[in-house]
């Protein structure tokens, strides 16, 4: 077994989804650019949305999922 | 105010002038009254004209709803391309999906989720009311075949249009992802949400964007893990005649079912988000189009009614100057 393949069993195990994984990891490698490329790629950081779960039609309270992209140090 | 209604206004207005300056009965004029409540306030009984003042209030309100619309319709188009752009760069990520795991609409689940993709914001043209339409048929044939449904809705537009007929189904309502430019992360995000609710298989409904004046209402297919799983031990998918490295064939398939999901849900929202576009751009179009229209008509109905006037007055003046000359 490859090590990749070692290091997915283990973010399983720790609760992320393949999603998450590959978005946590996309986030490390788009802060490990320079400028002036970083600036760019920083700007897809970004999360948003609203998510309401119903229940048998009804809407229950809503949760907004929101990521702003981390501040570049100057 | 919609066009037909307008329109009708217009023809009321004129109907009213003309049977005034024939010297038509102020009966008939009152029976015209009663067709229209706005200019009818402006034309009293025993008035022979149709007043200036509301028709020129009309005429600038008619050319300021002209003006926003002229405006969203630059707006749309200037988004477009870029929109445009990024939609049809990501086609690329979800065709080596299709090429890979096959593309099963069809495929018999004891579970079907619905994911109906709509826009957050109305004046776009029909394109939300064809994913309804088409989610409508979808939720009818899952019915016929006895799968069991729920549905992840995608935008307020569908949410306010399915709500009433089938919000019982309803298992998460995910809004406002357009608010900001689309990027992977939302677009994961949310397929993080329907992957966890996929338990056999979820079929996304979105635009597809073919130009700036065409869209075709498309399905995708997402089957969960193990859906996957079955479907490559009937040989239904072509991940078998591949050798791979790596956890086994079902860690692997839940792991490609889960990007497959965020793939197939960026390229979903960048498409409808370009077909929103498209058809904003034409819709806007079309109601500037009809608001010169109706400006050019008030204008007409502006001008007539002044010289009418105007016309009335100079006999009045005549007649009454001729009668005080007779009576000398």
């Amino acid at each position: 077994m490859s090590a990749a393949a070692n290091s997915a069993a283990y973010w399983r195990i720790a609760g992320m989804s393949y999603l998450k994984y590959a978005n946590a990891c996309a986030e490390i490698v788009r802060g490990a650019l320079k400028e002036p490329h970083l600036s760019k790629a920083r700007a897809r950081d970004a999360v948003y949305f609203k998510a309401t779960k119903y229940v048998k039609g009804s809407p229950e309270a809503a949760v907004i999922t929101e990521v702003i992209p981390a501040e570049i140090p100057k | 105010m919609s066009r037909n209604r307008a329109f009708r206004l217009l023809k009321d207005a004129r109907l009213r002038a003309s049977a005034t300056s024939v010297g038509g009965t102020s009966s008939r004029v009152g029976q015209t009254v009663t067709r229209s409540a706005d200019l009818a306030s402006a034309h009293p009984e025993g008035v022979r004209h149709v007043s200036l003042q509301i028709v020129q209030q009309r005429m600038k309100s008619v050319s300021n709803i002209q003006k926003i619309t002229k405006a969203m319709k630059m707006v749309a188009a200037s988004r477009l391309k870029p929109a445009q752009d990024k939609a049809i760069a990501s086609r690329g990520m979800v065709t080596p999906f299709y090429k890979l795991l096959g593309d099963l609409p069809g495929a018999e689940t004891a579970k079907t989720l619905m994911v109906p993709i709509s826009s957050d914001k109305g004046l776009c043209g029909g394109i939300n009311g064809n994913v309804v339409k088409v989610s409508n048929v979808l939720l009818e044939t899952a019915k016929d075949k006895e799968s069991e449904i729920s549905m992840d809705v995608i935008g307020d537009k569908a949410r306010g249009l399915m709500q009433r007929q089938v919000g019982e189904l309803f298992a998460n309502v995910l809004v406002d992802a357009t608010k900001q430019p689309l990027t992977f992360g939302t677009a994961s995000a949310l397929a993080e949400q329907v992957a966890k609710d996929n338990e056999g298989k979820a079929l996304i409904v979105y635009n597809r964007f073919v130009s700036a004046i065409s869209f075709k209402p498309t399905i995708a297919t997402v089957l969960s893990g193990e859906e996957y799983e079955k479907s490559a031990e009937n040989l239904e998918n072509k991940f078998d005649s591949y050798e791979v490295e790596g956890p086994d064939r079902g860690e692997f398939l839940l792991d490609l079912a889960e990007f497959k999901t965020g793939a197939v849900m960026y390229n979903a929202l960048a498409e409808n988000n370009t077909s929103e576009l498209g058809s904003r751009m034409q819709s806007m179009e079309s109601s500037s189009k009809n608001a010169s229209e109706m400006l050019q008509k008030l204008t007409l109905l502006y001008n007539r009614t002044r010289q009418a006037a105007i016309t009335t007055e100079l006999i009045e003046i005549i007649s009454g100057a001729s009668a005080l000359e007779d009576a000398k």
